[in-house]
């Protein structure tokens, strides 16, 4: 379907690679969590767009590795909490993701149905984070200290700044970006895309579509829950709110707006309309949810690749003449 | 005792709960839109029905006007949206959503933010076996009972009704036997606003009435359609009320609200896994 | 370890993409550091006060009395020439009542904005969530909500020397009045409240006080936000057979629940008793669903004080003759003032003295009556009213009848290591 160039990416991460250089002060504080929801929004890109799944449940995976590393952090003082409670946190975001979609993909459910089972999800880790309140703090949140990368007693990298941390932050993004991306060109991902064309003949070649479709959610699920432990790190605090619902349907008007065939349209989705809503929503706080919600409805009816899918068509005519 | 109580809460439970979804059941069982601006409709018809008791209709005719109101809304979704959409089924989750998102500001632009509330039509309760039921409750339990029973009734024994059944079952074949499709979706998405207008006017004076408060029955809703085996209309929602409603009032006998809220959930997923296709796996309706 | 920079040599000049992405891209980082630029341009020096409120979300519907309150102030305060002959100006965050985006708004303010200090956020949650931020940052906040006190495990959200309550706690709020409710109706207490730190902790706070008075609880209940049925709840409470109903649910859970407990007919059998339920919620509930319940806060429109007399007419001269005010509007007027008596009191505008000079300020002009800020754990001390919802009211103006008041109600000292 869509060939991408192999070096298309480099732009957009250039271009935050300038922003603590050429700006100071609190932009180089708060853009890294909306990099972080870009993370959040290629994780769902990457089953949506290629096999098709739909989930409004990417929110519970954030939270899972936000909550997660926040407790590392708070009940085990001593271990590595970068290293260690990163993979950890991949662990379990895949851990996670696969069992509750080996659970309906076996059984053969259908994406429209698994689709509500994801939004089940997002409403039962809310709650589960709400209740648990003695561990988790319920809707007082949990806050999370800051830590530095450390390799014993060595400081690799010092991240009382905001600085550092936001390269850190850019690192770890381009590096999922490439990973996603790898993946999408190569084998499993056009099985995937297969399997969203014609999940018969997939299975009629032999291919067996559940594994493949919960390899593909487990691997979102590890990537949201890594950019939802880094944002609990950046952040310091999160709250049962990041698990529900609302928050999960806002990453799906993401990357429908940003482009759900393509990372990097979601990266720049996710980026940019949840800058614009935070934006707008202190403007205008009555209507800035109306005008998001009609964009999305123009984006769906209209420009269903979203911003990228409109991009690529400029490119392609560009490049035609 | 005890278990009178616990029956009548469940019948209560129940009987609301597939009020609350049978709009959902007609859109999505019969045509296979999720409608996930099913609770923005429930929404809607609550403010319609604030809106025109505070004209001094009677409570009546309100519910009846606010049917009407969210079925022309539903009309104008279906019309210029949705109509296009009818076989993708992601595509129509995302534009009701979409309409969710923008039915909520202009009901927050339109009525404000501040509670309203409306008053029960009929006041009082009355005791049965030691356990005081609120009339007004138990009365709309009579009428979604009357509802599910003659909707039933048209959609098995009327000509109408066999001609819909006809056309989800196959829509080829509907349409050499004349029928014309456009307009009996049309009908039936109408028809699906209508009841979801209606039911969100009953279920008004039970809850505060506040921007979101349908929300609150939308993945209920869906539980329950799916749950009792979507395009089964009759024995579905009950079946599906029945299972989502009571077994959270029972799981909320043994432990907390937050724990049974989430086990209810939870046991939909495994439902969905065990029968993918609903409860009731027989294909009438 | 910083990232490699990649080199911008790969740019086809043709391909349009990327140059509409990187301008998108500028464009926003513009848009987002242009109100500092927009600010250098003013020429009068303001003092800068960052409000977050409640305005859209769950609890919308506080938001317009918490604002109001403040707007006001500022509006008398500048009147009179302002504050060390600096106008105050009101900088908005909108909450969205998530305590996520309050830790982002908290930011947003101090670091972009540059406010000298932060008024309000609404719920418990999002007063913790600002904690860590306003101590990090070294920037007074100023919290009006009768909440649940401070105990030392909530640090920083509470028993930080930055934050200021200016609204009662459970010793003000629920502990002078028990003693009247349980010689009039019982000693049984069943709990009900909704699911996170005020109604918890208030109810902790409230059992040490029941078991003084020999009183006991027959139910706890909490209440997960959304909840739109309670047949069980209520079936507990019958099974329980209480004295009181005390309640601290929030938002349209308290609706519901009412809603519910009155169609039940159980209003007859149980006294309800809620700590929760101002003005605004009231009015939302109507008087057949409200009537006769007991309401006990430091502040009710209906008060008949001169001070408030007088603040009334003000308030609605701002903002119409139904406009709502409650005691969290309340207390975020009397937050202005005393800041800004603070403020002129130390003579500079900086943290540690706006800190310094907070403590022990009275205030007399508080609608309520004379209020005090209480030096060692930044506590207001404030009125307490017990009153009992009119079974016919039509408008505030007769929704509340006082039963007892009590005028200075000195609270318990709060549980953090003293003085803050």
């Amino acid at each position: 379907m869509f060939k991408y160039k192999k070096f298309n990416f480099i732009p957009i991460f250039v271009l935050l690679t300038f922003i603590p250089i050429i700006f100071k002060g609190y932009i180089v504080f708060i853009l890294p969590q909306y990099i972080l929801f870009g993370v959040l929004a290629m994780s769902l890109a990457f089953i949506w767009g290629n096999a098709g799944i739909l989930s409004f449940g990417q929110a519970s995976f954030f939270a899972i590795g936000g909550y997660t590393f926040g407790l590392l952090i708070k009940f085990f003082p001593v271990i590595n909490h970068f290293f260690l409670g990163s993979l950890i946190v991949i662990f379990l975001g895949f851990v996670v993701a696969v069992i509750t979609s080996y659970f309906l993909f076996s059984a053969g459910v259908k994406a429209t149905y698994f689709v509500l089972a994801t939004l089940a999800l997002s409403i039962l880790t809310e709650q589960l984070a709400v209740t648990k309140s003695t561990l988790t703090g319920g809707w007082n949140g949990l806050f999370v200290d800051r830590i530095n990368i450390k390799v014993g007693d060595f400081t690799l990298l010092d991240l009382s700044g905001d600085v550092n941390f936001f390269y850190l932050i850019l690192f770890i993004s381009l590096i999922t970006y490439l990973i996603l991306n790898y993946l999408e060109n190569n084998k499993i991902g056009k099985v995937l895309r297969g399997i969203r064309e014609n999940e018969n003949r997939m299975l009629a070649m032999g291919y067996k579509t559940s594994f493949y479709k919960t390899v593909a959610f487990g691997v979102s699920g590890s990537v949201a829950a890594l950019a939802g432990a880094l944002y609990a790190a950046h952040a310091s605090f999160i709250s049962p709110s990041i698990a529900g619902v609302l928050f999960s349907t806002e990453v799906v008007v993401w990357v429908a707006i940003g482009g759900r065939y393509s990372l990097l349209g979601a990266f720049a989705g996710g980026i940019i309309v949840s800058f614009l809503s935070n934006y707008l929503s202190t403007i205008t706080p009555q209507y800035w949810q109306l005008f998001l919600g009609i964009i999305f409805i123009v984006t769906i009816i209209f420009f269903k690749d979203g911003l990228a899918g409109i991009f690529k068509k400029r490119y392609e005519r560009n490049n035609i003449k | 005792m005890e278990f009178i109580g616990i029956s009548i809460d469940v019948f209560l439970i129940t009987s609301t709960l597939a009020l609350a979804a049978f709009g959902l059941a007609i859109i999505y069982g019969l045509i296979g839109v999720i409608n996930m601006g099913h609770g923005a409709m429930l929404t809607l018809g609550a403010y319609l029905t604030w809106y025109f008791m505070s004209l001094n209709i009677p409570f009546f005719l309100c519910i009846i006007f606010s049917g009407i109101g969210v079925a022309l809304v539903g009309i104008a979704l279906e019309h210029f949206i949705i109509r296009k959409f009818y076989d993708r089924p992601f595509d129509t989750l995302l534009l009701t959503w979409a309409f969710f998102l923008i039915t909520t500001e202009v009901i927050k632009i339109i009525f404000g933010t501040d509670f309203k509330n409306i008053e029960a039509p009929i006041a009082g309760a009355f005791e049965v076996f030691g356990v005081n039921i609120p009339a007004y409750r138990f009365l709309v339990c009579l009428f979604t009972i009357f509802l599910i029973t003659i909707s039933n009734i048209i959609f098995l024994k009327t000509d109408l009704g066999i001609k819909i059944r006809a056309l989800i079952q196959n829509k080829e074949v509907a349409g050499l036997m004349g029928l014309d499709i456009n307009l009996t979706y049309k009908a039936v998405f109408c028809f699906g606003s209508f009841m979801a207008g209606i039911a969100g006017g009953l279920i008004a004076p039970m809850l505060s009435i506040d921007p979101y408060m349908g929300n609150i029955y939308l993945v209920r809703s869906f539980f329950v359609v799916i749950v009792g085996g979507v395009g089964h209309l009759l024995s579905g929602t009950v079946i599906g009320s029945f299972l989502i409603g009571g077994t959270e009032t029972l799981f909320a006998i043994f432990s907390d609200q937050v724990v049974s809220q989430a086990s209810v959930f939870l046991l939909a997923i495994v439902l969905l896994r065990l029968r993918p296709n609903g409860i009731m796996n027989k294909k009438d309706v | 370890m910083k990232k490699n920079k990649k080199n911008k040599s790969i740019v086809n000049k043709k391909i349009s993409r990327r140059d509409v992405i990187k301008s998108i891209g500028y464009l926003a980082i513009g848009a987002l550091a242009s109100p500092a630029l927009i600010r250098s341009a003013h020429a009068a020096n303001p003092i800068k006060v960052g409000v977050i409120s409640p305005l859209s979300g769950a609890w919308t519907v506080y938001g317009k009395a918490h604002i109001a309150g403040f707007e006001l102030a500022v509006d008398e305060i500048n009147a009179k020439g302002g504050v060390l002959g600096r106008k105050m100006e009101l900088v908005i965050g909108d909450s969205k009542t998530e305590p996520r985006i309050v830790v982002e708004q908290a930011n947003r303010l101090i670091r972009n904005e540059k406010v000298d200090f932060l008024a309000g956020t609404f719920s418990s949650a999002e007063r913790n969530a600002a904690g860590p931020v306003v101590k990090a940052l070294d920037k007074v906040l100023l919290y009006p909500t009768f909440y649940e006190g401070q105990e030392k495990e909530y640090h920083p959200g509470v028993c930080n020397k930055n934050i200021f309550m200016f609204g009662p706690e459970p010793t003000q709020q629920v502990w002078p009045h028990m003693e009247y409710m349980m010689n009039k109706f019982g000693k049984k207490f069943f709990m009900i409240g909704s699911d996170y730190a005020w109604p918890r902790v208030t109810n902790m706070v409230t059992k040490r006080k029941l078991k003084e008075l020999g009183g006991s609880v027959v139910g706890e209940v909490y209440i997960p936000f959304g909840t739109p049925q309670y047949e069980s709840v209520l079936r507990d409470i019958r099974k329980a057979k209480p004295d009181i109903i005390f309640h601290s649910l929030t938002g349209s859970d308290t609706v519901n629940f009412r809603q519910q407990f009155a169609a039940a007919g159980m209003k007859e059998d149980f006294a309800l008793w809620t700590v929760d339920d101002e003005e605004v919620v009231t009015t939302g509930l109507g008087p057949k669903v409200s009537g006769n319940d007991y309401v006990s806060f430091d502040y009710f429109m209906s008060i008949k004080h001169p001070n408030n007399a007088k603040f009334l007419k003000n308030f609605r001269k701002k903002f119409g003759q139904d406009a709502l005010m409650n005691t969290v509007g309340v207390a975020m007027y009397n937050a202005a003032h005393m800041a800004a008596l603070a403020i002129e009191k130390a003579g500079k505008l900086d943290t540690a003295s706006l800190r310094e000079n907070l403590k022990g300020i009275s205030f007399n002009d508080a609608p309520q009556g004379p209020v005090t800020m209480r030096k060692d754990d930044n506590q207001i001390i404030v009125p307490s009213y017990l009153m009992q919802v009119n079974p016919s009211w039509t408008n505030v103006g007769n929704m509340f009848n006082e039963v007892q008041s009590f005028q200075k109600v000195v609270p318990l000292a709060a549980r953090c290591s003293l003085p803050l």
